[in-house]
C-alpha cells in the first residue's frame, strides 16, 4: 500500500503548523482568546454557559478553518511554498487536505481546553465526545471545502480583499447562525440553523449533549445536510481547482 | 542525452485582450549543462520555465523532461525536478533547516538522508552556522539562499532557477555562482533564466536569447557573440560632440560617455590612439553579451 499521499498529507500539515507553533506560541492563545469573547459577555451579563462553550468549540476549528483555506493563495503570492510544491512529486489532495489540517493542529489546544471545561461544568457528557468529536470534524471539513472555493474562485482577487473576504465570512459564519446562542431564538427561522455547518454542528453537538431536544428523524437529517454541504464544497472545489495553472 | 526538449511551444494568456506569451519555442538543453534563457522583462522566460516544470499548461506544442511528457507525465517530470520560482519571499517563521528538510520529506526521502541532504545543502550555500536562525533575521541574500538549498537538497537531476539572483549583492551573487558551478560539475542540469547579463556570460554553457515570446539567438557565447558583425568597442569618456569619431562605426551615447562599436580590432585601437591624442579618455575591448543582447533586442538605434 502507498502510504506517501497520508505521509504527504502529514508533512504539509506540519509544514504549515510547527514551526509558527515554535516561534509564535502566543498566537494559540489568541485563537483560544477570540473564540472566548462572547463567553466573556455571556458570563458578565448572564446566559447559557453550555451554549457559549459549545460555539467557542465551534468558533475553534470554524474560523480558523476557513481563514487558513482563503488565506492559504494571499500568503502562497510572497512565500510560493505552493509553486514549490507544485513541481514536486506531491498530490494536490494531500496538499490541500493537508493545508485544512494544519489549523486544526494550531486550534486543537483551544478545542481540548473548551472540552476540558465543557466536561468539567457538566455540559457535555463524556458519552457524547465522539459525537462531538464528529461533528466538528465535519463542520472542519465544510468550513475548508468552502474556504478553498473562495480561494479557488477569486484567485485574481487582491491580498486585501481576500483577506478581509476570510475574516468577514469566517466571523459571519459564526456570529450571525446559532452557534453561540440557542436557535430557539430564531423563531420560526430556526430551520436557518441547519444550513450553515457551524450552527448545524453546535445545534447537533446540543442535542448529543442534551442541550437541544430534537427527534431523532430532525438528528439524522442535520447529519446528512452537514455531510451533504461537505461533499457539495469538496466536488466544487474538486470541478474548479487545477493544481497546474491553466 | 537531452534533459530537457521543447517543440514549438506556444502559450496564449486569455483575458480581455489574449497575450502571445510565447510563440513556438523550441530548445533542446542537455544533460549536465547550465542552460540559461536570457530575456527582457516580459520576454517569456518565466513562462517557459513553468511549463516544463508542469506548474503551467501550454496552448500548443510538447515539452519534455528526461523523455518524461510534461503533460502527460508530470508525476515522473516531477520526481527528477526542483525550482526556485521568480521573486520567492522566505516565509519569515522558518530557518534554512525547515525549509531544506520539510521540502525534501516531500520527496520521499527517509529522515536519515533528508538530514544529509540539507546538511550539503546548507554548507554548499554557507548557511549551515545561521540553520536555526529564523529567515525573518537573515539578510536579503542569505534569504534567497535558503530557498535555493532547499532545492539543492532535494537531490534533483534538473534544477529549475528563475531569476535567482535578483536582488543580491554582488558578493552574495557570486556565491550563488559558485554553487551552480559545482552543481553543474557534479552532473546537475541546471535551467537558469536571468536578465542579468554578466550572469549569463559568466555561468552558462549555453543559452538562448528571448524576446517578445520567441528565441532570437541560440547557442554557446561564442556563437551568439558572432551573430553580430561588430566585434569590439570602444568607450570614451569626454567631448561626445567629436565628428571624427562618430564617423568610425555605431556610436551610443550615455551623457559625456559614448561607446563605438567596430568590426575590426585594429580600427578599435587606432579609434584609441585617435581619442587620447584629443586628450579624452578612451579604452577598447572585445563586445560583451549585453551589447549583443542590445543589439539583437533591438533596443538600441545607431
Amino acid at each position: 500500500m502507498n502510504l506517501k499521499p497520508v505521509k504527504d498529507t502529514l508533512i504539509i500539515a506540519a509544514l504549515k503548523s510547527i514551526p509558527d507553533f515554535k516561534r509564535q506560541p502566543l498566537m494559540l492563545i489568541m485563537i483560544g482568546l477570540i473564540s472566548s469573547i462572547p463567553l466573556f459577555f455571556l458570563l458578565v451579563f448572564g446566559g447559557n454557559i453550555g451554549y457559549g462553550l459549545v460555539g467557542a468549540m465551534v468558533s475553534t476549528i470554524g474560523f480558523i478553518g476557513i481563514v487558513a483555506a482563503i488565506q492559504d493563495v494571499t500568503w502562497d503570492r510572497y512565500v510560493k511554498i505552493r509553486e514549490m510544491i507544485v513541481a514536486m512529486p506531491v498530490s494536490p489532495i494531500s496538499y490541500a487536505i493537508g493545508v485544512a489540517l494544519a489549523p486544526l493542529l494550531v486550534s486543537a489546544p483551544s478545542l481540548v481546553f473548551f472540552m476540558a471545561i465543557a466536561l468539567w461544568l457538566g455540559v457535555l457528557p463524556i458519552s457524547s465526545i465522539g459525537w462531538l468529536l464528529a461533528s466538528l470534524l465535519l463542520c472542519w471539513a465544510a468550513l475548508s471545502g468552502i474556504g478553498f472555493i473562495i480561494s479557488t474562485y477569486l484567485q485574481k482577487a487582491s491580498v486585501y480583499t481576500l483577506n478581509s473576504m476570510s475574516n468577514i465570512l469566517g466571523l459571519g459564519l459564526i456570529f450571525m447562525p446559532p452557534v453561540y446562542y440557542p436557535e430557539e431564538m430564531l423563531g420560526g427561522f430556526s430551520w436557518i440553523a441547519m444550513i450553515f455547518p457551524t450552527s448545524n454542528a453546535a445545534g447537533l453537538i446540543r442535542a448529543y449533549s442534551g442541550g437541544l431536544q430534537l427527534p431523532l428523524e430532525m438528528v439524522l437529517i442535520r447529519w446528512l445536510i452537514l455531510a451533504a454541504v461537505t461533499m457539495v464544497s469538496i466536488i466544487v472545489v474538486a470541478r474548479k481547482a487545477r493544481w497546474r495553472e491553466a | 542525452m537531452e534533459a530537457i526538449k521543447s517543440a514549438e511551444l506556444i502559450k496564449v494568456y486569455q483575458s480581455k485582450e489574449p497575450v502571445e506569451a510565447l510563440k513556438g519555442v523550441s530548445l533542446s538543453i542537455d544533460k549536465g549543462e547550465l542552460f540559461t534563457l536570457l530575456g527582457p522583462n516580459g520576454a517569456g522566460k518565466t513562462t517557459f520555465l513553468r511549463i516544463i516544470s508542469t506548474q503551467l499548461s501550454p496552448t500548443k506544442g510538447e515539452a519534455y523532461v528526461f523523455g518524461h511528457d510534461v503533460m502527460r507525465e508530470a508525476g515522473e517530470v516531477r520526481k527528477h525536478i526542483a525550482v526556485v520560482p521568480q521573486d520567492v519571499q522566505t516565509y519569515n517563521n522558518f530557518t534554512p533547516w525547515e525549509y531544506c528538510y520539510y521540502f525534501s520529506l516531500l520527496r520521499g526521502m527517509s529522515k536519515r538522508r533528508v538530514e544529509e541532504q540539507a546538511e550539503k545543502a546548507l554548507k554548499a550555500v554557507e548557511l549551515w552556522d545561521m540553520r536555526k536562525r529564523t529567515c525573518a533575521t537573515l539578510s536579503g541574500g542569505e534569504k534567497k539562499r535558503a530557498v535555493i538549498a532547499s532545492a539543492l537538497a532535494s537531490d534533483a537531476d534538473v534544477l529549475m532557477l528563475d531569476e535567482p539572483t535578483s536582488g543580491l549583492d554582488v558578493v552574495a551573487r557570486r556565491k550563488v555562482w559558485m554553487v551552480l558551478r559545482e552543481l553543474v560539475e557534479q552532473g546537475k542540469t541546471i535551467l537558469l533564466t536571468t536578465h542579468i547579463m554578466e550572469e549569463a556570460e559568466m555561468l552558462s554553457d549555453r543559452l538562448a536569447i528571448v524576446n517578445k515570446g520567441k528565441v532570437i539567438a541560440e547557442g554557446t557565447l561564442k556563437d551568439v557573440k558572432s551573430l553580430t558583425k561588430e566585434k569590439f568597442r570602444v568607450v570614451v569618456e569626454g567631448n561626445s560632440k567629436n565628428k571624427l569619431l562618430q564617423n568610425n562605426g555605431r556610436v551610443v551615447k550615455f551623457g559625456d560617455k559614448q561607446i563605438i562599436y567596430l568590426k575590426d580590432e585594429d580600427e578599435a585601437i587606432e579609434l584609441v590612439k585617435t581619442a587620447l591624442k584629443k586628450g579624452l579618455k578612451a579604452e577598447t575591448a572585445p563586445i560583451t553579451l549585453e551589447d549583443v543582447f542590445v543589439k539583437l533586442v533591438g533596443g538600441e538605434e545607431a
